[in-house]
């Protein structure tokens, strides 16, 4: 300790002032704030030897770590649910058994089994098969009401009139009175042999049609009126994405500029705009678009891109299988795997595309040319270049073990 | 062992796979024959039949020549034959892609590159050593010429050899 510096209390060495530097420099030669040393970190610490792989833990799952709820979670349950939800709840806890749970919960070892976990319960559009509604409003359990049951109707309907009763009343009960039981839609749309209208519900021949839900819900959900485009609506009906997981995507203009044609009449001034979009977990696709007005070709090329989405392959969702060439033009480039945590070294247009596209260990190089275009073409081309190893030992007829094994062997 | 009639092979067989010949044949050495056992070991190819001029008969079953075919049999190899005999080769196609995709010559009749089993290692852990480039990509081999015959570089490197390498497959 220095001598310079004034006694302190004794209490005093407990607080932080005491440290022998000072606490705020009195120049700073750089933006960033400063980082004390005893500050309080913002996550707490996790060392590695305390955590668990998922293998792990479903591998030591036992039934007794499946009990039931404690009062103190039913009353925080209560909070959130209505007495007869928490009824249902109670019901499906008790219908399964602990030990089945334990069971079901581990990761299967089974030859079936697949070869990698997903989350089966989203769909993903462009990789996953489209939904389609069911083709037909048929209910084949579907059965005539009897006697018993219209009498059921009438006294429910005598007991609902109001107490000045029109005749309205009585012709609106008329007209909504189902005689069949079962789905509504299997007795007043019924499936049929004949030939289809002409007009969906809701079309007519000057070509307006009615909202889809998809957007009615898409506006609630954003919680306020957002004034949704003719091109959005097309993108959404053409991709299946809802405005939502569109606006989740990450996209990003890589090139624009001014590009001009030369006609009789003159130049004509145009902008022309590429875009790559993603979906930072394997989707990846480029757009290009021209057009008079610089937002419009922003627009249009986002559109494309997100269009153009595509599953790239990618070794441990983390980099590519081997290294891989793309040209387009005079570009040449060639991007390498690389082990993990190396990070993504490698120029700022390939960056992007890696970081739309989820892909975190990766180097480049491109060679010759480096117009930035062709850059991201050719680097497109070359990420869906690469080879599947399952095909290779498909192919080669060698097992996939060893084709594993040896050409990535235990490093990469 | 001729390195200049082996790269001559290794660009016929990257001709004969891109136009999709089903077989075609090579001139017949050991070196070349060796070579393609290795390659046949690894499933590059589908079959390796030595034969004259003309293609050999194809197995009642299986639809290419083979070597072990008992109903056709192979022509005997005589002092008047033997120069007229060639290596008849039968290529493979996956998806209609070639499965022996190309094949570049390492060494060089003017540059013969020999390596030893440890820096082999190094070179199956991607690593480029010398003048040899490391195997980074799926179901790339490299092929090399040791004391103990024709070996693909991981076989090198499990039994502890190194030697001549002769050429890449990717």
């Amino acid at each position: 300790m220095s001598f310079a510096r004034p006694a302190r209390c004794v209490f005093c060495s407990f607080s932080r002032g005491v440290s022998a530097g000072t606490r705020v420099p009195s120049r700073q030669f750089h933006p960033s704030p400063t980082q004390f040393t005893d500050r309080k970190p913002r996550f707490a610490n996790f060392k590695a030897r305390d955590g668990k792989t998922l293998e792990e833990l479903s591998r030591n799952m036992k039934p007794e770590h499946f009990q039931p709820y404690t009062e103190k979670e039913k009353t925080a349950l209560k909070e959130e649910y209505t007495p007869s939800q928490l009824a249902a709840i109670e019901a499906g806890e008790a219908a399964i058994d602990p030990k089945d749970m334990a069971e079901q919960f581990a990761l299967r070892k089974d030859p079936m089994r697949l070869h990698y976990i997903d989350d089966f319960s989203t769909i993903e559009p462009g990789v996953d098969k489209h939904v389609r509604a069911p083709k037909s409003n048929s209910d084949y359990n579907a059965t005539l009401k009897t006697d018993e049951d219209f009498i059921d109707d009438f006294a429910r309907f005598f007991a609902e009139l109001p107490s000045e009763a029109t005749a309205a009343d009585w012709v609106r009960f008329t007209e909504t009175l189902r005689l069949t039981r079962g789905k509504e839609e299997n007795e007043l749309n019924p499936h049929s042999a004949l030939v289809p209208d002409l007009f969906s519900p809701g079309e007519s021949l000057s070509g307006k049609t009615k909202l889809a839900e998809v957007f009615e819900t898409a506006e609630e959900s954003f919680g306020r009126k957002e004034e949704i485009t003719e091109a959005m609506k097309r993108l959404v009906q053409s991709t299946g994405y809802t405005p939502l997981q569109i606006a989740s995507l990450s996209t990003k203009v890589l090139v624009s500029h001014s590009v001009v044609n030369q006609t009789r009449l003159g130049k004509v001034r145009r902008m022309y705009c590429l875009s790559i979009a993603g979906n930072g977990n394997g989707l990846l696709g480029i757009g290009e678009a021209k057009s008079e007005e610089a937002s419009d070709a922003v627009t249009q090329s986002k559109y494309r891109a997100i269009r153009n989405m595509q599953p790239i392959p990618r070794y441990e969702s983390r980099t590519i299988f081997g290294d891989v060439k793309g040209k387009v033009g005079a570009v040449e480039l060639r991007l390498m795997t690389r082990p993990p945590g190396f990070g993504l070294r490698c120029q700022h247009l390939i960056y992007e595309m890696c970081r739309a596209a989820g892909i975190h260990d990766l180097a480049a190089r491109v060679d010759r040319s480096r117009n930035p275009m062709n850059t991201v073409k050719a680097a497109y081309e070359a990420l869906m270049s690469q080879r599947n190893p399952e095909d290779i030992a498909r192919a080669r007829g060698r097992k996939m073990v060893d084709v594993r094994k040896v050409y990535y062997s235990g490093r990469y | 062992m001729s390195l200049v009639n082996l790269a001559h092979v290794c660009s016929h067989l990257n001709n004969a796979t891109r136009v999709r010949l089903g077989i075609t044949s090579i001139p017949n050495t050991l070196l070349h024959l060796q070579l393609c056992h290795a390659l046949q070991h690894s499933g590059y190819i589908s079959s390796v039949v030595r034969g004259g001029p003309t293609p050999p008969p194809q197995h009642t079953l299986l639809d290419v020549p083979t070597a072990n075919d008992e109903d056709k049999g192979v022509e005997m190899l005589t002092q008047s034959n033997v120069a007229s005999q060639r290596l008849w080769v039968g290529l493979k196609y996956w998806q209609s892609q070639p499965v022996l995709g190309k094949m570049v010559m390492v060494s060089k009749p003017t540059r013969r590159v020999t390596i030893r089993a440890s820096e082999l290692r190094n070179v199956i852990l991607g690593a480029d050593i010398g003048y040899v480039d490391g195997v980074r990509s799926p179901g790339e081999s490299i092929y090399l010429s040791t004391d103990r015959g024709i070996m693909e570089a991981r076989d090198c490197v499990r039994n502890k050899v190194g030697g001549l390498v002769l050429c890449r497959v990717l």
